[in-house]
């Protein structure tokens, strides 16, 4: 067991400007789940890679425990990874696959196949020790790809988007047992995907990163309720949280007829740089149905509603059309999504009023993108 | 009535079969003009062609093997296994066999050893840090090795005994110079003891490139993933050149085991460049290069056939006995590359 420590990491690849990862600094906690989520090619892969010494470190350090072993060949780092096509060797059985590490460390050939079998029974794949991996189903090669991480016991276990493949049910159902196997087992984890829902229920803690850049870490409830900034404030969350730009006047932020009154700590919080202007976000859960005339109620024009039985989510646009392009769903397109009672949904085509519940909107600066104080 | 449809009558007739095939009769194609050209051209013309000019020669071969024609003029007599009787009994021959044999052990050995050795090592043998990559400069070495296998075996022949020559041969030369007075003028074709192992070397030198880069390619089609978890899981470039690359390429491995042994059991070009007399002592004598002596120059078409007939079955046995060894050792159940 080790934590794990990213001390200014960088790469950068051959022929390219910008690195793949600047300047990463993160540390993950010995026995914790951390989940590295952002979109494709924000460089968590490429994190996880120089982790596991499968990609160069130009600068920095990286730690495992207290030893540095950025100049540490893989095989002498004592992790265990897990790909994303399992990378199982198609040659060899199930067991085969497992024990190739112990058999390389030279382990005796009776222990190994005591630790193949206790991790096949963890796994559920003791049937199948003697198969060859074409053989299985995606989801018996994603376990024996689990298995042969497990078998090494190793300091840190590194997953590559082990998930990917599989179809959605086996993935939620995969999700929860990888994140109960790796409470009980109590290895330092570190986990790469690109699924903000993965991350939300697997980490301990979550970080985000986007164009290389770290851009927060915290538990899922701290990414939820407040993000460090823009990109976060959308990317964490399904559906994503509505994001406006609206102009400061008067102690409050307009938009068209909308106005959402600001706390004074928020209006002292803006700077020259941001024009009088400021980003709001709000969830689809903190929207309430209101009536019209109602202060800060907005009005929606209703172009869809998803309908998940527990809850009801109504996509629409602002009414007022000429200020309906300010307003985007994450860092999508122009459209906001609120959450209504389920029992009584509104029809597509329909106008609904909606205000931002007290205390839930989310402020930041439109020069910086960051968080404001509310 | 048409002929389906008595087909189908006698097929009821037939009953428990008609059973156990229902979709039969329905499935049945109709000879349109579509379907009897398309056949014609591509199963009916290649088909002839092969029968014509592959397989009617092998068995004109046979034929002629078992008679004592000269090639030269348009009467022989039917002599049964005659030729083959004097084959047993002839050293000369023989002692081709026994060159040819020991050429088709040694070359693919050794051709398949050292290719796959410069193949893994350009491909996966660079630094065990970072991303899989093989030695610096890997994409320069990949192009000289293969230069060999541009210049025609004729001229590598030629080139070589020029450089064995053992007056004004560059390789004399080079050792005479490093102080090895003993090969002043060393004749390594001209001796019993060098002659065969060099003109294996000139083979294998010519043959190299080619398969490396066959083995390249294979390499290339293993998933990097693959390589990076058994790096992992601690196998150093050794371990995983034999423990990962070479099972996930043993197809190619085979396939260039045979296409060597092939080419080594002719060597005919090589031998008949570097000997034309088949060397000292007829050390450097194939069997190939007997036939065509047999046949063109003393004129017994016949007893050449012959040999040319048990050239045939030893090429025949040695790709059997490269697929057994393979099944043998595991290869049936391979090709699974999930």
């Amino acid at each position: 067991m080790a934590s794990v420590t990213y001390d200014q990491a960088t790469r950068v690849y051959p022929g390219q400007e910008r690195p793949a990862v600047d300047a990463l600094n993160l540390e993950v906690a010995d026995g914790e789940f951390l989940v590295l989520v952002g979109p494709s090619g924000c460089g968590k892969s490429t994190s996880l890679r120089m982790l596991a010494g499968l990609e160069d470190v130009n600068s920095g350090r990286i730690l495992i425990g207290d030893r540095d072993v950025t100049d540490v060949q893989p095989k002498d780092r004592d992790i265990a990874m897990v790909f994303q096509n399992y990378a199982l060797y198609p040659h060899m059985s199930v067991a085969d696959n497992m024990g190739f590490a112990l058999k390389i460390a030279g382990t005796p050939k009776a222990q190994i196949r005591e630790r193949v079998e206790e991790a096949a029974k963890i796994l559920d794949l003791t049937e199948y020790l003697d198969r060859k991996p074409k053989a299985l189903s995606g989801g018996q090669r994603q376990r024996v790809a689990m298995g042969r991480a497990i078998v090494r016991q190793p300091q840190v276990f590194l997953m590559d988007e082990p998930l990917s493949n599989l179809d959605a049910k086996l993935r939620v159902q995969t999700r929860t047992q990888i994140a109960s196997l790796q409470r009980r087992l109590g290895v330092t984890t570190v986990y790469v995907t690109h699924d903000q829902t993965e991350a939300l229920t697997m980490g301990d803690r979550i970080a985000v990163l986007k164009d290389g850049l770290l851009q927060q870490v915290g538990t899922p409830r701290e990414m939820y309720d407040t993000p460090a900034n823009v990109f976060v404030a959308g990317f964490i969350g399904s559906p994503a949280m509505n994001l406006g730009s609206f102009a400061v006047a008067d102690g409050k932020a307009n938009l068209g007829d909308t106005h959402i009154p600001l706390t004074r700590t928020t209006i002292d919080a803006l700077t020259e740089e941001d024009k009088g202007e400021i980003t709001l976000g709000f969830r689809p859960e903190s929207l309430d149905v209101a009536t019209e005339g109602e202060e800060g109620a907005f009005a929606i024009n209703v172009n869809l509603v998803e309908e998940l039985g527990s809850d009801a989510f109504v996509y629409g646009q602002l009414a007022a059309r000429e200020v309906a392009e300010h307003v985007t769903s994450g860092a999508g397109e122009a459209q906001l999504i609120a959450r209504v009672d389920p029992r009584r949904p509104p029809m597509k085509g329909d106008k609904i009023w909606v205000k931002v519940r007290a205390g839930e909107a989310h402020v930041f600066s439109s020069a910086t993108g960051l968080r404001l104080p509310a | 009535m048409t002929a389906t449809d008595a087909s189908d009558a006698v097929a009821a007739a037939v009953g428990p079969r008609r059973r156990r095939l229902p979709s039969r009769g329905s499935r049945r194609r109709r000879l349109s003009f579509d379907y009897v050209s398309f056949m014609l051209v591509f199963l009916g013309l290649p088909l002839a062609i092969f029968l014509i000019f592959v397989i009617w020669p092998f068995i004109q071969a046979v034929f002629y093997s078992m008679t004592d024609w000269t090639g030269f003029t348009a009467e022989f007599n039917v002599i049964g296994l005659g030729n083959f009787e004097k084959l047993i009994n002839d050293p000369i021959f023989m002692r081709a066999m026994g060159n040819s044999i020991k050429i088709a052990i040694v070359v693919p050995l050794v051709t398949i050893v050292i290719a796959l050795t410069f193949a893994t090592l350009i491909t996966v043998g660079g630094s065990s840090r970072g991303q899989i990559r093989g030695i610096r400069n890997s994409s320069f070495y990949r192009v000289v090795s293969f230069f060999p296998y541009v210049i025609p075996a004729i001229v590598i022949a030629l080139i070589w005994r020029q450089m064995f020559d053992p007056s004004a041969g560059l390789l004399n030369g080079i050792l005479t110079g490093l102080g090895f007075d003993q090969f002043e003028s060393y004749a390594w074709l001209g001796k019993v003891s060098t002659a065969l192992p060099v003109t294996m070397f000139v083979i294998i030198w010519g043959a190299v490139g080619f398969y490396m880069l066959l083995f390249i390619a294979a390499i290339k089609g293993v998933p990097a993933e693959t390589l990076e978890a058994a790096r992992i899981d601690g196998a150093g470039r050794f371990r995983s050149a034999v423990s990962i690359v070479i099972p996930l390429i043993r197809d190619n491995v085979q396939t260039a085991f045979i296409y060597l042994g092939i080419m080594a059991l002719d060597a005919f070009v090589f031998v008949q460049a570097l000997n034309p007399s088949g060397g000292p002592d007829n050390s450097t004598l194939v069997m190939s290069q007997q036939l065509f002596r047999t046949a063109f120059t003393q004129g017994q078409f016949g007893y050449a056939s012959a040999m040319g007939v048990v050239l045939a079955i030893i090429t025949l046995l040695f790709a059997a006995l490269v697929f057994i060894i393979n099944w043998a050792t595991g290869g049936r159940d391979e090709g699974g590359r999930a």
